[in-house]
């Protein structure tokens, strides 16, 4: 199947190109001479759209941390890349980047394709392309601790890693081909003057009466679908039994990830009863109709709602957040290296191995989370308080501040949940606010399942519920307008004969 | 040694380069799918299953319910506003008319992002009428598109034809509906053309007014975004031959009507 929508598509790529190389012909030549005259390794990486700080910083918005860390964005931090790169390795690199909107857009521009050698899709994405050997695994050099270049194995969070190795496809663990860059978990952001924390502490409040056309949903079937999965299993996931089970993790994973016929079907007629219960099925619009306060809560990724939350900050309304009781989905997006672009070029490789690392230097990897609200998944390492001293600096409390709280952050920085060294002191109220959402507690962790990739089938069968969903059902129409509509129709042929008729 | 010689035929050259690059081949490779099967195999399944399916003939009513009143609005509101346009004792009627047509020099996603925010004051929670919301924005948005033929026809509308009609002793609502109206049918079958059509696949619409229905544009979308090329390109023909299908008999009958309007001119 693949291989002839390749070939048509080649087809017609081919006879664009021949034609925009028949206009362009002039130009050609010095571009040819430009890249013939200096080597320079050229690095391609696609990455999400808004996903990498592009610089361009106000002299207002420099971040100066207690560790005399000063932070900046001048100009993208692909450009400083290039620059570093020459600096410690003496080759040029020049950095091709571009953005893609959706996993499924990317798998589908490389089936059809399209080179790249570094990308960043999300945690099923990379399973998917380990699955079909489409990635390089890292090289050796890469998890040399020793080495001071190496700022992603020395920087990344033990909580990440150990995801990174307990999780294998095809008996290899991921840390072999991916390397995290940032990741959060699903949860409900809302309105605290409308709506209870416990309500909108778990996934029902989709189908809550009380907020009837008040929530937003997100517009795509994996999110969705996990959303419904875990109302639909409520009663399991908070039972005594399930939670106190010896291999809990496990089970709840397999749970969330259950995709069998009988799950599809339940969840399509749930589907169905939340539809007429939400304000939208949203990608985008749901941050900002949180913060207009069209909608009192919105299903969100939890970068998304430190997002939306700093924004509402601006006109003054305080929004929070809530992972429900039931599970969350926690995700990561990582860098990966692509068979098809590499091509066992040992520069690029080695090119691209740095990127990664340059990004994961704790300034980097700030600058990054201050420009999009994501969380890093790095933490700097022991020696390394940057990371640290920037959650502090934002979200740390005041001195003779009233009510503060410690916060535990030790199982992302250290490994340890209890350790003092990482307690940060904070107001209360950030507990459920842009702390929470950034760093959730250790009980979230707990309780959130990564979801796995469907196989080509379950997609199908997921997407064709998915669109069931969404298409109007006509048994919704009431038989008298059937009839109304038959009989104006019948009439207005009728009509049309009669005049015929009459004409002739 | 080649003469070359430059002829005015060759002038339609780029035209046809880009017509066969752009409209051409993507209409083959949309044949291509629509009549194959996953493994590249000639079937007709796909037309089947569009007749047979839930989901497409519920999408195809719904879309067709979104245009027919879509388009019977537009026509509700632009035959008066063209006639009193074109008939009325105006003296710049063109500029009156290009205030009407103003609007379209503005981004229509900017238009629907307005028109969204007015709805959410009017009616509070715009989820409660998504099928209204849906309407008042394709009117929004194609009202022009009916304005500019109705107002055409009208305008060149002979006023001898009125007078002769006054004279025989016709009333003023007799003149409408026996001379005005029948002579300005052409501006509406192309008005309705313009509006009709557009109306069924303009998803853009229903997605930025929280409409979570898809009408046939999302559906091709969501068959495509699925990896469904197959079936989505079936929908995306099939679609493509109602809307030949209509323009052909529309165009005939403009065609009658034009031999009619002869007639009674005699």
């Amino acid at each position: 199947m693949i291989k002839y929508r390749k070939q048509l598509t080649a087809l017609f790529l081919a006879l664009g190109m021949v034609f925009s190389a028949a206009l362009c012909r002039g130009i050609q030549p010095v571009r040819a001479k430009k890249q013939a005259g200096s080597d320079v390794v050229t690095l391609r990486v696609c990455n999400w759209e808004e996903y990498l700080d592009l610089g361009g910083w106000d002299e207002k918005e420099r971040i100066e941390l207690e560790n005399n860390v000063s932070i900046f964005g001048e100009q993208a931090l692909y450009h400083d890349f290039e620059q570093w790169y020459y600096e410690n390795y003496g080759q040029r690199v020049q950095v091709e980047y571009s953005c893609f909107g959706t996993n499924e857009d990317l798998y589908n521009q490389l089936s059809l394709g399209d080179v790249y050698d570094l990308v960043c899709p999300s945690d099923y994405m990379i399973m998917k392309l380990m699955a079909k050997d489409m990635l390089v695994p890292y090289s050796d050099a890469f998890f040399d601790v020793s080495q001071p270049h190496n700022y992603y194995v020395r920087g990344v969070s033990p909580y990440i890693r150990q995801v990174f190795e307990e999780n294998e496809i095809n008996g290899e663990s991921w840390s072999k081909y991916a390397a995290g860059y940032m990741w959060g978990v699903t949860g409900m952001l809302y309105n605290p003057d409308k709506v209870e924390e416990a309500e909108a502490g778990t996934w029902k409040l989709l189908g809550n009466p009380k907020y009837k056309c008040q929530v937003t949903i997100k517009d795509n079937v994996r999110d969705s679908y996990f959303a419904v999965l875990g109302m639909l299993k409520a009663d399991l996931l908070t039972s005594n039994e399930f939670l106190s089970s010896a291999d809990y993790g496990q089970r709840l994973t397999e749970e969330l990830n259950d995709v069998s016929t009988p799950t599809i079907q339940a969840s399509e007629k749930l589907f169905q009863q939340i539809r007429g219960n939400i304000y939208s099925f949203e990608t985008d619009s749901g941050k900002a109709d949180m913060v207009s306060g069209k909608v009192v809560a919105s299903y969100q990724w939890s970068g998304d709602a430190v997002y939306a939350m700093d924004l509402a900050e601006l006109d003054e309304t305080y929004l929070s957040f809530a992972v429900p009781q039931e599970c969350t989905n926690l995700f990561f997006d990582g860098w990966v290296m692509l068979k098809s672009g590499i091509e066992q070029d040992e520069r690029k490789q080695h090119a691209a191995e740095a990127f990664v690392n340059f990004v994961s230097r704790s300034d980097n990897a700030i600058r990054n989370m201050y420009y999009i609200g994501y969380t890093s998944v790095i933490a700097g390492g022991p020696e390394d308080s940057t990371v640290f001293d920037y959650v502090n600096y934002c979200y740390g409390a005041e001195d003779g501040a009233g009510d503060t709280v410690e916060y535990p952050l030790g199982y992302f920085f250290s490994g340890d949940a209890e350790d003092s060294e990482y307690m940060l002191s904070t107001e209360r109220q950030q507990c459920k606010r842009q702390l929470f959402a950034q760093y959730p507690t250790a009980d979230v962790i707990s309780r959130s399942a990564i979801m796995g990739y469907y196989t080509d089938e379950k997609n199908v069968e997921l997407n064709q519920m998915w669109i069931h969903v969404r298409c109007f059902n006509l048994n919704q129409v009431p038989k008298p307008v059937w009839a109304a509509v038959l009989a104006a129709v019948l009439v207005l042929v009728i009509l049309l004969i009669y005049k015929k008729l009459q004409k002739h | 040694m080649n003469r070359f010689r430059f002829t005015r035929k060759q002038l339609a050259i780029p035209y046809m380069v880009f017509l066969l690059l752009f409209v051409v081949m993507p209409l083959l490779v949309i044949i291509y799918f629509a009549f194959t099967n996953g493994d590249g195999q000639f079937t007709i399944a796909n037309l089947i299953t569009f007749f047979t399916n839930a989901n497409t003939m519920g999408t195809l009513v719904y879309s067709a319910a979104v245009s027919v009143v879509s388009t019977l609005t537009c026509l509700l509101l632009a035959y008066p506003a063209a006639y009193i346009l074109a008939r009325g004792p105006w003296k710049h009627k063109s500029v009156l008319m290009m205030i009407f047509v103003l609007p379209m020099w503005i981004n229509f996603t900017l238009r629907i992002t307005a028109l969204k925010e007015m709805l959410s004051v009017l009616e509070e929670n715009l989820a409660y009428y998504p099928f209204w919301n849906t309407v008042i924005g394709m009117t929004y948005d194609f009202l022009p598109f009916m304005i500019l033929p109705i107002y055409s026809t009208l305008v060149k509308l002979d006023d001898s034809l009125l007078e002769a009609a006054a004279d025989l002793g016709a009333a003023p609502w007799q003149i409408f509906l026996k001379v005005t109206l029948p002579l300005s049918v052409p501006g509406i079958v192309s008005g309705v053309m313009m509006v009709f059509l557009p109306s069924m696949t303009n998803y853009v619409v229903l997605d930025m007014l929280y409409n979570s229905t898809y009408i046939m544009g999302s559906l091709i979308g969501s068959y495509f975004s699925a990896d469904d090329w197959h079936n989505g390109s079936m929908i995306a023909l099939i679609l493509l031959t109602i809307i030949f299908t209509v323009s052909v008999v529309a165009g005939r009958y403009e065609d009658e009507n034009m031999g009619n309007r002869g007639g009674a001119l005699l």
